[in-house]
């Protein structure tokens, strides 16, 4: 499976980062890369995540992350993932 | 922080400390009750309780704390609130965070923790409960400063009640307990307004005005989302037959024309066909739980899939969605309801066919095996003869499952019981929580022994408060569902599920003042229902079972819902 990227702001609560992460291994998704910058208010991350199988859905993964609070993916949550190749 | 609500200034008050101030926030938020245990990190908030117009139930475990939380949620429609203290107080409500995640119930739980400064040292009764928690709540708020406890608290129990329910964890650090502040203000949250798309509801009433053989997929989320009337109207409207899941048992009422059962592994054999030979699955609020669908690539083969869902990741997560309808469910079955006004659905055959076999496949209780106690026509006789005030709080295993295919409910709120999660020891702290939600409804405790022994020691809270729950503990003296597996895939290799040297449970009863007897034998079931449900106060009725009683019909792991074994 292809390594895909996310961009994501997330605020600077207890916890926001590794809410993060953790959603994204448990439903499924190898983390092969993060970027993460101070942008103020908040934070700018970009994962490059891959599903463990085939049968993990990157748009599924995208919506469980709009449930998050203090997430927000910048794309909009129709748009789901950029793909890109993996690095 | 979420939101954007404007902040709304108050006459400024008097400084007081953030557990106080924490308490003030509950009280007008309008919460009643809280379930809880003290310990050194929340003693500031015990402190602030005394005197409050919040009523604190002492439970004897912070586990059922977070149970009985979660049961009065369902019961009372509110969001329920258990309280602990830091380290273990903390951990020990992990599994009852849980089983409001995975039901989508609202709770808020509210630890203490070790003081800011001392945070990360590893000091006496320190736990990151937030981290630890992190993956079983909705969202959790760590406090650091007291003027931040309305806004924290508030926010809490709007993420808790909205959208898709569930728990959200507050952790409050010793010293923001004790500072002081003068901060007092509202947060409130506006009311969203349900949106629903239009072009998608009209595409689903066109599908299912095509369809031949359609049928109704209900979930737990009819009832979470008070969604209860329209489903039902639906489905008196459409007259297309409906099965439901277990956490979604009394949203069709049992003996409503056209439900055929719960669907699933311990589904009846009608709700099983019916979805194997469906062509259109209106799905409301479900997920596809495994527990239902049983092997999923066969799982409704015929089927094209229309799902309602308040949560969008919920649609396509496990079965492919031909027309997804994600909102609020209320105003989105009203609106199809609407669509499918006054046209005829072309499924009479299919409505019989169905009809026909809910008659040919009812269980039968006239030919119980044996001579001693059969627990399904026990458990049919206890919902019948409590009536519409019935509510099952029912704990995990064999029980379990015959309530769900036994009892009568007449609405989603009489079956309280743990879904998604599956926890022994869940049915005596929900039974607390149900009854202190609703006085007036008969609250039926119904336990195996195994889960019972789990939280043994609420029958203290019971006598404590006369909270009047009749328990129907169901004694085979091993773990059931564990011994029956073992028969049925484990080539009869019984291990660790003899319970034979079980505590005499009438005596362990008594000994905490709580009135109980036994039934042993099949003649003596009508007199000690009558006599369960007629006592005043708490009650117990020990009943012993045929230990080698299976749960039937069962489809077996990796099986499609139409491989359905049989019992002898």
């Amino acid at each position: 499976m292809s390594t895909q990227t996310l961009h994501l702001n997330i605020d600077r609560a207890d916890g926001s980062l590794q809410r993060l992460i953790g959603l994204v291994e448990r439903r499924g998704f190898h983390i092969d890369g993060m970027t993460l910058r101070d942008e103020g208010h908040g934070r700018r991350v970009e994962l490059a995540v891959r599903g463990r199988d085939d049968g993990r859905c990157p748009h599924t993964l995208g919506r469980q992350i709009d449930k998050l609070f203090g997430v927000t993916r910048i794309t909009p949550p129709a748009a789901a993932f950029h793909p890109e190749v993996a690095a | 922080m979420t939101g954007s609500a404007a902040r709304i200034p108050e006459p400024a008050a008097a400084p007081r400390s953030g557990a106080r101030l924490l308490v003030s926030t509950l009280e007008r938020l309008g919460v009643e009750v809280v379930f809880g245990y003290p310990g050194g990190a929340i003693m500031p908030v015990y402190d602030a309780l005394a005197g409050s117009a919040l009523r604190h139930i002492l439970v004897r475990h912070e586990q059922a704390a977070a149970f009985a939380a979660d049961a009065y949620a369902r019961r009372s429609g509110k969001v329920g609130v258990c309280l602990a203290t830091s380290g273990p107080g903390a951990t020990n409500l992990i599994t009852g965070i849980a089983n409001a995640m995975m039901d989508s119930v609202p709770i808020v739980c509210i630890t203490g923790n070790v003081a800011q400064g001392v945070m990360g040292t590893d000091a006496f009764q320190e736990i990151d409960i937030l981290g630890v928690t992190l993956p079983i709540v909705k969202h959790s708020i760590l406090v650091r400063d007291p003027a931040d406890i309305p806004a924290a608290v508030e926010e809490a129990f709007h993420i808790a009640a909205s959208g898709r329910p569930g728990p959200v964890l507050i952790d409050l650090p010793k010293d923001v307990q004790v500072g002081q502040t003068t901060e007092d203000f509202g947060f409130p949250y506006p009311n969203t307004v349900a949106t629903i798309d239009h072009d998608a509801i009209a595409a689903a009433a066109q599908a299912i005005r095509a369809a031949r053989r359609p049928l109704i997929y209900v979930g737990g989320g009819v009832k979470i989302g008070r969604a209860t009337e329209q489903v039902r109207a639906f489905a008196d409207a459409t007259g297309i037959p409906s099965v439901a899941t277990l956490n979604a048992l009394g949203t069709i009422p049992t003996d409503a024309p056209g439900f055929q059962g719960m669907l699933g592994m311990h589904g009846t054999r009608a709700a099983n066909e019916a979805v194997q030979e469906t062509d259109l699955l209106i799905v409301f609020g479900a997920r596809f739980d495994d527990r239902a669908t049983g092997k999923l690539a066969e799982f409704a083969p015929h089927a094209r899939v229309i799902h309602f869902d308040i949560d969008a990741s919920e649609i396509g997560k496990l079965r492919e969605t031909w027309i997804p309808v994600a909102g609020e469910l209320a105003p989105g079955v009203e609106a199809l309801t609407a669509h499918l006004a006054g046209r005829t659905l072309t499924i009479d055959p299919w409505m019989i066919h169905c009809a026909v076999r809910v008659q040919r496949t009812a269980f039968r209780y006239d030919d119980a095996p044996g001579e001693g106690v059969f627990a399904p026509a026990l458990l049919k006789a206890v919902s019948e003869a409590a009536g519409d005030s019935f509510v099952a709080a029912c704990d995990v295993g064999q029980h379990q499952m015959w309530a769900a295919q036994h009892c009568r409910f007449s609405k989603p709120e009489a079956h309280i019981t743990s879904g998604g999660l599956g926890a022994m020891g869940f049915g005596l702290p929900a039974g607390i929580g149900a009854k202190l939600a609703d006085p007036d409804a008969t609250v039926v405790v119904i336990a195996g022994d195994g889960g019972f022994m789990m939280n043994v020691q609420e029958l203290a809270t019971l006598r404590r408060y006369g909270v009047a729950v009749k328990i129907l503990l169901l004694d085979n003296s091993s773990l059931g569902l564990v011994r029956q597996w073992q028969e049925l895939f484990f080539a009869g290799n019984y291990s660790e599920i003899d319970l034979s040297d079980n505590p005499d449970f009438v005596r362990v009863a008594e000994a905490f003042g709580i009135e109980a007897f036994r039934i042993s034998r099949r003649e003596e079931v009508q007199a000690g229902i009558a006599r369960l449900l007629a006592a005043d106060g708490p009650c117990l009725a020990h009943v012993i079972i045929d230990p080698r009683e299976n749960v039937w019909p069962l489809v077996p792991p990796g099986k499609n819902n139409a491989e359905m074994m049989e019992g002898a």
